[in-house]
């Protein structure tokens, strides 16, 4: 039983790595550094790569006040009834599926960004990354605050002891022993960021190029997940396209596990 | 005095930041309810969907979601029972514990999509079992493995340590003491494991939607080999028609079933939890 989780781990990298060699060796290292994904002609996924970080990176600045702030907050100075409350809400958060988020961010959202900045169309980049960010707030707040709760309570009275207000306490005492934690729970936020394919498909705009300039978020773009999940049913068995859309698959894996490897590590103990 | 101003309005701050949460979750109810309750009849909830789900309603895009989920679990239950017993009473091996417990972590952290990708070519290609209802349940069987497991082994490692001692005292070997012992008194991480299992397996898109499902259509599974309705492949579909507001209406009507079904689950998930709480206090 157990040989078998390690199994379909196992064959999840193997059958990513096999079926995307081809494609690495064609297009060599050019494939992560161009950004021209002509099908039939030349594979390169530097728009996808670049999408991806940069609607992780919007979701992350976006959400991270809310998130360590709510963290805090929840542990520091809610009653354990109200501390319950908020978990709850967020483990309901985390649960809703991705297809109702893409769901209220194409009708919803988007058209708010598109009126709230005078766009032409509200389906871009930035749209993605404040989606993403929203998605990935349950995440952050729960595992930031078990971080927070695990510093012993002696810490806190000490502090308190010393003549520190509550917030003095917390922010000069709690908070830095929290720190690995938290940057655990970044880091596993940013995994789930990076791997989210529905909502985003729905919303980025789905426009395989960097925009110019590169830091113009209100354009259309387009992350790893939502490639995949626009061409990998058309392109099966298809040869260099279909080892292409691997690649990238392999990509995105290799980033999400060092993510998650990095953010277990500084978790220590972990809660999923 | 600066400090107590200090204090307040950093208080101030921190509240405001954490109630924007509970705020976002009670706008995303509202506006599902508020946009998919109008599409809500007895005819939307038993009647099938025509005119490319434009018309009609959507049992069997629920009932093909209902049956994808209760597979998986049903898959997944036994394979993270065994994994959870196996790390918890019979290897010793600090390595392989450490080992699998990094692998159930890194399969919890894995994009959903890669487990469409690769679990269409093992399953659907490799084993044969093509675009069906058993690809489906099998993927999200994988998908949803890390959910039940760690659910579980929570149980089993907050069984008191004197009921083990009790088994052992009494002679049980090893099987008799799973048995008799450690399953009894962890049924509970099962059934939390397995709720919240079966609300990640409702919840999930991009691993079915090439996988398990075709996208119109199509009625119930007549046997293993046959794909699926969805909720939510439907709603992606209807989505992607974002100018015909009959389709949107019909979208958000499903979007409120899908969230209902979620919520649901991890409700019960929670009075479980709570019970079990009180139980651990007396």
């Amino acid at each position: 039983m157990a040989a078998l989780s390690v199994v379909c781990a196992g064959t999840i990298f193997l059958y990513l790595l096999r079926e995307s060699a081809p494609v690495f060796f064609a297009e060599g290292s050019g494939f992560l550094t161009r950004s021209d994904w002509w099908v039939g002609e030349s594979y390169g996924a530097g728009s996808m790569i670049f999408g991806s970080f940069m609607v992780t990176g919007i979701a992350l600045i976006i959400i991270l006040p809310f998130a360590l702030g709510g963290a805090v907050f929840t542990s520091e100075f809610l009653s354990p009834r109200w501390r319950l409350v908020i978990k709850s809400v967020m483990e309901l958060l985390a649960g809703v599926p991705g297809i109702v988020y893409g769901l209220l961010g194409m009708s919803m959202l988007a058209v708010w960004v598109k009126s709230g900045f005078g766009l032409i169309d509200g389906n871009t980049i930035f749209t993605a990354g404040l989606l993403l960010g929203i998605m990935i707030l349950p995440t952050i707040i729960t595992l930031s605050e078990d971080a927070l709760r695990s510093v012993p309570g002696e810490y806190r009275e000490t502090a308190l002891a010393l003549g520190l207000t509550r917030i003095e306490m917390v922010w000069s005492t709690v908070i830095p022993q929290a720190v690995p934690g938290i940057i655990g729970a970044i880091f596993l936020g940013m995994g789930r960021a990076m791997g989210e394919t529905i909502a985003v498909m729905l919303v980025i705009g789905g426009l395989d190029k960097i925009p110019a300039p590169w830091f113009d978020v209100f354009q259309a773009g387009q992350s790893i997940p939502s490639k995949l999940g626009r061409e990998a049913a058309e392109a099966i068995g298809s040869g260099l396209h279909w080892n292409a859309l691997m690649g990238l698959g392999l990509t995105l894996f290799l980033v999400v596990m060092t993510l998650s490897m990095a953010g277990n590590m500084f978790l220590k103990r972990v809660r999923m | 005095m600066k400090r107590e101003v200090v204090e307040k309005s950093a208080l101030g701050v921190l509240a405001i930041l954490t109630g924007t949460g509970v705020l976002l979750l009670l706008l995303i109810l509202g506006s599902v309810i508020w946009k998919g309750g109008p599409a809500l009849s007895w005819e939307f909830l038993f009647e099938a969907s025509s005119d490319f789900g434009n018309a009609g309603g959507i049992y069997y895009q629920t009932v093909g979601t209902l049956l994808l989920m209760l597979g998986a679990a049903l898959i997944s239950m036994p394979i993270a029972l065994g994994t959870a017993l196996y790390l918890t009473e019979y290897t010793q091996s600090e390595t392989v514990k450490k080992v699998l417990r990094n692998l159930i972590y890194s399969l919890n952290a894995m994009p959903t999509i890669l487990f469409g990708l690769v679990g269409y070519l093992f399953f659907g290609v490799f084993l044969n079992t093509g675009v069906s209802w058993l690809t489906g349940m099998l993927i999200l069987a994988v998908m949803i493995l890390p959910t039940l497991q760690v659910s579980i082994q929570e149980a089993i490692e907050g069984i008191p340590e004197k009921y083990r001692e009790t088994g052992m005292s009494l002679g049980l070997d090893h099987l008799a003491q799973v048995r008799s012992v450690i399953i009894p008194h962890s049924w509970h991480g099962m059934i939390t494991g397995v709720l919240l299992g079966l609300a990640r397996a409702a919840g999930e898109t991009a691993a079915i939607m090439f996988t398990a499902t075709t996208f119109s259509g199509i009625l119930l599974p007549q046997s293993w080999a046959d794909p699926v309705p969805t909720l939510q492949t439907h709603i992606l579909v209807l989505a992607q028609d974002a100018v015909n507001s009959a389709a949107l209406t019909k979208a958000w009507g499903a979007a409120l079933i899908l969230l209902f079904i979620v919520f649901i689950l991890i409700s019960f998930s929670f009075l479980l939890r709570e019970r079990l709480k009180m139980e651990a206090e007396l």
